[in-house]
């Protein structure tokens, strides 16, 4: 009891100390003004697309509908392929979090340029080692500092249009498998191997 | 075994028991014996023996034929198929990626990886019973490699999970290695050696989490897509299996003696029936507490083993070289914990007896379980990795001291009671993954605080474990005439006619050289009584 109570005081002080540590600036995603307009376009409509093989032309510009000066914060534009609520399901290691520094749901980043205020646009081929799952595409005004004041989608708020499934590569090899067959029928037999000789050892040792 | 010190009641009679020629286990050649002198046969032995030929004394540096060797081919077996169990377990994000997998698809894998065992520890120790630990060894070696090469072909969820469920087939090994170092090593000793056995080849848990990232690393470096890399890391626990298998078949012996089926077809070894091997373990009750309790020691320990390096990875943003680093110290841990437990449970039988054996079980398991309780709930980095750092060493710690009582309950069935243990082990963890960690119901950290409260709450029935001839952690040993004698105890596994065959003389044996779980105050007090003939000087 002496032991638990120590214990529980001990991590209310540590923890006390770490939560007041870490209150510098923190971009939040609520606090992100909508302004870049995303689009998507495959140049195979209505397939899925396969990892290191298919080509999206990526496109973004200042919305027609933001402010003039809308862009005067923002630096370098970062393009990130993120994951659609479904492939989210089950998943928490892909979690969206308000607290930009701490969101998983954007881990690949397609691209980072820095923004020209006219409308740039990308020919990505879509990366092999892009996982199998559904995606959108976002784009983050990131300003010098290197936090982001703005975005924009490929999708729409609830993220549930203009979503695109990926079919990544299988990594498996016929030359792995070979081998791994070669090495596991060796395996046994040299069992047998051993288990045939020492039953003949023991047989022979009896006779004498 | 107070008689052991120099110019003690009948040390001068060291090694004599004029029981010699009629032992199954102590003779190396049949009819000549009668004429060798009790001494003769220990001589031969690199080290200190027992009159049963186990050793006296524990060497770790030493590989001396055969007690050595069988402790170091033993412990790295072991040792092996653990890097193979968890070698999933720190390439888990590159996994899960490739596959498409959930958190319910990490989880029942993570709990086929361990359920496995369950039925080949049993099967193991009927197998070492019968057939010998060096075969038990190197089958369960051999036969699982090719599961562990076959990650190559697995391409979803399910063939993810069949996989593991085939390579956890392997982690048989440590009733092989625990069976193995019981007769090759004395009671006294036995919590010791037991403990570093079990502790070196349980720090493969750890070592993979360190092994397997940086494989994999050194893959990609030559090229591979990581969806490759992975796969291909996997070949090299197969590798090491393969080559602990042909070692242990060609450099390691079954028994102190020799070989069991040459001791078997020499007459020397009685072969044993499996079904009463079976009977006699099932129906003591002390194996299903040790079942339990061992589920709640080694299976909390399975269980991290196979969700620590995720939970660090996502809960405290690391990368998963560092939180390979983090998970590999929870199993590196392990390398003085639980040989520390088996020490602090044979230095408690010095004094205490088997009692004091129980007690520190108790102890070590239960603060075990309080620490994880914390680690749950620390939410940064430095206390989790301080209440990590106690909990292991606390419940591995346990399972040393949990392997310093189970030799004495039973003699005849002792393979099988290790397997069954053993299976309690896999059993725990499998239990404790599904409950905790294989649904969205609770968050990681919520699930091991709730595994460590369940571990406390069935750490409790070791209060019940009672031995008539030594007591329980409440009560004292019987008084009664026949009852409170080891020979009672043991040659209660024998029924008459096999004891007028003289098959049970192992097990008197054994009663004789157990006696030391009596304690010091009643070591001091036992002046050995006539019937049971000198003392059995080891």
């Amino acid at each position: 009891m002496a032991v638990q109570t120590f214990l529980f005081a001990s991590l209310i002080i540590f923890s006390s100390i770490e939560s007041n540590h870490g209150a510098t600036e923190v971009s939040l995603f609520t606090n992100l003004e909508n302004s870049l307009e995303v689009t998507a376009k495959p140049t195979r409509v209505g397939v899925v697309w396969e990892a290191g093989k298919d080509i999206v032309r990526i496109t973004w510009m200042l919305k027609s509908s933001a402010k003039v000066n809308d862009d005067a914060a923002f630096k370098t534009v970062e393009v990130k392929l993120c994951y659609a609520p479904i492939s989210q399901v089950d998943r928490p290691w892909r979690k969206t979090h308000n607290e930009l520094s701490k969101d998983k749901s954007c881990p690949h980043l397609i691209v980072s340029k820095p923004y020209d205020k006219t409308t740039q646009s990308l020919n990505w081929t879509v990366d092999r080692e892009t996982p199998t799952g559904t995606y959108f595409i976002r784009a983050y005004g990131t300003d010098v500092n290197g936090y982001e004041v703005a975005y924009g989608q490929s999708s729409d708020a609830e993220k549930t249009t203009n979503l695109f499934s990926v079919e990544g590569i299988s990594g498996r090899h016929t030359s792995l498998d070979v081998a791994s067959i070669c090495f596991s029928v060796f395996s046994v037999d040299s069992l047998l191997v051993f288990l045939v000789k020492e039953k003949k050892k023991a047989k022979l040792q009896q006779r004498k | 075994m107070a008689s052991n010190e120099d110019g003690s009641i009948g040390s001068s009679l060291h090694g004599v028991t004029a029981r010699e020629q009629v032992f199954s286990f102590s003779v190396e050649d049949g009819p000549s014996s009668q004429a060798i002198r009790s001494d003769d046969p220990t001589a031969k032995f690199a080290i200190p023996v027992d009159s049963e030929h186990r050793a006296k004394v524990f060497k770790p540096l030493s590989f001396a034929k055969p007690h050595m060797r069988a402790f170091h081919l033993g412990w790295i077996s072991f040792f092996t198929c653990f890097i193979s169990t968890f070698a999933a377990a720190p390439l888990v994000p590159v996994i899960r990626d490739n596959l498409d997998l959930t958190k319910t698809d990490i989880g029942n894998a993570g709990v086929a990886s361990v359920s496995g065992a369950i039925f080949s520890r049993l099967a193991m120790g009927a197998v070492c019973d019968l057939l010998g630990a060096r075969y038990g060894t190197a089958f369960s070696l051999m036969l699982s490699a090719p599961a562990v090469f076959s990650m190559s072909f697995v391409s979803d969820a399910v063939s993810y999970l069949a996989v593991r469920f085939m390579i956890g087939f392997c982690l048989a090994t440590f009733v092989s290695c625990q069976y193995w170092t019981s007769v090759m090593f004395t009671g006294k000793i036995i919590g010791l050696v037991n403990g570093c056995a079990g502790g070196w080849g349980d720090m493969g848990g750890g070592v993979t989490q360190l092994l397997m990232p940086m494989v994999y690393h050194v893959i990609k470096l030559t090229g591979a897509t990581p969806f490759t890399a992975w796969r291909f890391a996997f070949f090299i626990p197969g590798f090491l299996q393969i080559i602990m298998g042909i070692l242990v078949l060609t450099l390691g012996q079954d028994l102190p003696d020799g070989n069991l089926s040459t001791l078997q077809k020499s007459g020397q070894v009685s072969k044993d029936k499996f079904s009463k091997v079976f009977w006699f373990a099932v129906k003591n009750y002390r194996t299903w507490i040790l079942f339990v309790l061992y589920g709640f020691s080694m299976g909390v320990e399975l269980t991290i083993n196979n969700v620590i390096s995720g939970y660090f990875y996502d809960r405290f943003h690391l990368t998963l070289h560092t939180a390979g680093i983090i998970a590999a110290s929870f199993g590196m841990a392990n390398f003085f914990a639980r040989p520390f437990g088996g020490y602090a449970s044979d230095v408690a039988a010095r004094l205490f007896g088997m009692r004091g054996r129980l007690w520190t079980l108790w102890i070590l398991q239960t603060v075990g379980a309080l620490f994880c309780i914390w680690l749950g709930r620390a939410s940064s980095l430095p206390i989790a990795i301080l209440a990590m750092m106690l909990f292991s060493i606390g419940t591995q710690a346990a399972c040393g001291a949990l392997f310093g009582v189970a030799p004495f309950v039973s003699r005849r069935s002792l393979g099988l009671i290790s397997g069954l243990t053993g299976a309690g082990g896999n059993f725990g963890s499998g239990v404790t993954q599904l409950l905790f960690f294989s649904s969205s119901r609770f968050s990681t950290a919520e699930g091991l605080s709730l595994m460590g409260v369940m571990a406390v709450v069935c750490t409790f029935p070791v209060a019940f474990i009672h031995f008539p001839q030594w007591g329980s952690m409440f009560l004292r040993p019987s008084q009664h005439e026949e009852r409170s004698k080891e020979e009672h105890y043991y040659g209660g596994e024998w029924t008459k006619e096999e004891k007028s065959l003289g098959l049970h003389e192992g097990s008197i044996k054994f009663a004789e050289n157990s006696r030391s779980e009596r304690g010091r105050k009643a070591m001091l007090a036992d002046i050995p009584s006539p019937e049971t003939g000198t003392p059995a000087h080891v």
